[in-house]
């Protein structure tokens, strides 16, 4: 089937869902929303903790009721939206080439198009950890889902490596769920997810964190036996001598998430070294003209009310641009990093909206600090800067009009 | 009661403020490093008796997904965990069911009512 459409969405997780609703706000004709599951909400379905939401509605939601307010927003909208429809393709003229049961081989002409595919777990290969190949071993994420949706206890006895939220949010919900959590291991020397999670998650319920440590080996024939934890040194190496047996029956991976852009790159979409997603301008739009993007596909957020604001700016703006046709940005400067930041996004300012930026620490700053923009040279004060904690700032467009060279972002102590 | 000193984190919101304490027993005498009132009134709670919403699933029939999620409708005692799980372990509810549907009324005498979080039809 060929169809042509104003706004495609690919992808109905937060981002995709937002997305879509303020395409349609914001005046586009025919928006479609493609997801490649059986329903909409994306990851949120399986993230059944309260936390979300606390930013933008102010209240406090769990992931599912979260995900279900945009989902009646959406149906409210006549945005069509077609469920188990995998997008194999992505042309750099809009042409989406997507497969489903029900449609068949799809060919979709969009005139602009919006990435909110969310990213991925990193596994095993990707932190190498040596040892034996038993059962046992999963991602947060994945054993998240197969408590909270498919109801099933992935094990009795469990090791979590890495101190991600998911990692943290799993470590409470398998010991409610009756498993004995015996430790969180994190090779850095702070925690990798949000402090209220290492208070509600691990405090609350006794579980011990091991900071400056990590797995050096997994044992266990058919199913994990056990896992062996050292320490690290300084350069994360692990340091002799300072081996321990731990014996578990699960080992669950916390290690890091990578935006999914498979697609992007097959539209030729220039990507980020540093955030693994597309580079991006202020109003989401990606190097190629039309196509936006918005959510974990851009890079990681720690909050879901980053990832719904980046979805109603992509979406607004995929709306313009498929009543205008005009690219937003015809000229645009660089947005650096500068010092101890480690990334940040958007990485390019179009002039044409407030720049809202989202910026993450190198290292921790448990004093005061500034951030400072320049050009035009905007000094903001936080109490600190974590790199577990994104910092977000807002530029007004109007401060922004007379800057013509690249604009830094800096983190220093006040 | 003796005044004691002890450090909180805030879990109302995702700041985390950490926050140290001057107490006798439930009655707060200074504290500092809180960003709003909301986490005065944790911590009051914290030195009384600390609270959290339950989180959690129970078994659904006729439904596409065997577990469907559900929650306390406000925070609970914190120690009553083990007893909200236990006794929800014995539940197995019937699709269709409603986001917000009460599934348990007053669980366990603490006048929290368990409600469903997501909508699940009959399948």
């Amino acid at each position: 089937m060929i169809m042509e459409v104003d706004v495609a969405v690919i992808g109905s997780g937060p981002a995709g869902l937002t997305a879509a609703i303020h395409a349609h706000k914001n005046g586009a004709g025919k928006v479609l929303l493609l997801e490649r599951e059986e329903e909409l909400g994306g990851i949120l379905k399986q993230c059944i903790h309260n936390g979300f939401g606390l930013e933008q509605f102010k209240q406090d939601f769990t992931g599912p009721e979260y995900a279900e307010r945009l989902i009646k927003e959406v149906e409210r909208t006549g945005v069509q939206c077609f469920l188990n429809t995998l997008v194999t393709d992505l042309s750099s003229d809009r042409v989406i080439t997507a497969l489903s049961p029900e449609h068949g081989a799809l060919e979709i002409k969009a005139k602009s198009i919006v990435l909110a595919m969310g990213c991925r777990e990193r596994t095993r290969p990707s932190v190498g950890i040596p040892g034996t190949r038993p059962a046992g071993i999963f991602t947060a994420g994945v054993a998240q889902r197969f408590v909270n949706i498919d109801g099933y206890l992935p094990g009795k006895k469990v090791g979590i490596l890495g101190s991600g939220d998911i990692g943290l949010i799993m470590a409470r919900r398998l010991t409610l769920e009756g498993a004995r959590v015996i430790g969180v291991y994190e090779i850095m020397s702070y925690p990798g997810g949000l402090k209220r999670n290492i208070v509600q998650c691990l405090n609350d319920f006794d579980i011990p964190l091991r900071l400056s440590h990590t797995v050096t080996e997994i044992r266990g024939k058919e199913r994990v036996e056990g896992v062996v934890v050292s320490k690290v040194d300084g350069n994360l190496h692990p340091v002799e001598g300072t081996e321990k047996l731990i014996e578990c029956d699960t080992l669950l991976l916390s290690v890091g998430l990578i935006p999914e852009n498979e697609l992007s790159e097959k539209a030729g979409i220039e990507l980020s070294a540093a955030t693994k997603g597309p580079i991006t301008t202020e109003v989401m739009e990606t190097s190629v003209p039309g196509i936006f993007t918005c959510g974990n596909v851009s890079t990681v957020f720690d909050l879901v009310d980053y990832v719904a604001q980046t979805g109603a700016v992509a979406g607004t703006f995929a709306a313009r641009y498929a009543s205008a046709k005009v690219s937003g940005s015809k000229q645009s400067v660089d947005v650096v990093a500068g010092e101890n930041v480690r990334l940040l996004f958007p990485q390019r300012y179009g002039f044409q909206d407030d720049l809202v930026l989202f910026v993450r620490a190198a290292e921790p700053v448990e004093k005061p600090v500034t951030i400072e923009v320049a050009p035009p040279g905007s000094r903001i004060n936080r109490p600190y800067a974590r790199p577990n904690e994104m910092l977000r700032v807002k530029i007004p467009k109007g401060k922004l009009a007379e800057v013509k060279q690249p604009i830094r972002v800096s983190i220093r102590e006040k | 009661m003796a005044v004691e000193k002890r450090h909180f984190v805030c879990v109302v919101c995702p700041i985390g403020c950490e926050i140290d304490v001057v107490h006798d027993g439930s009655k707060i005498i200074s504290m500092k490093g809180n960003k709003c009132e909301k986490s005065e009134e944790f911590v009051r709670q914290e030195l009384i008796e600390p609270m959290r919403t339950l989180t959690t699933t129970v078994r659904i029939q006729g439904s596409r997904w065997p577990v469907i999620p559900v929650r306390t409708d406000k925070a609970v005692p914190k120690r009553l965990f083990p007893r909200i799980m236990k006794r929800l372990r014995r539940i197995k509810l019937q699709a269709p069911v409603n986001m917000l549907d009460v599934v348990v009324k007053d669980i366990v005498g603490t006048g929290a009512n368990i409600i469903a979080t997501r909508t699940m039809p009959h399948e």
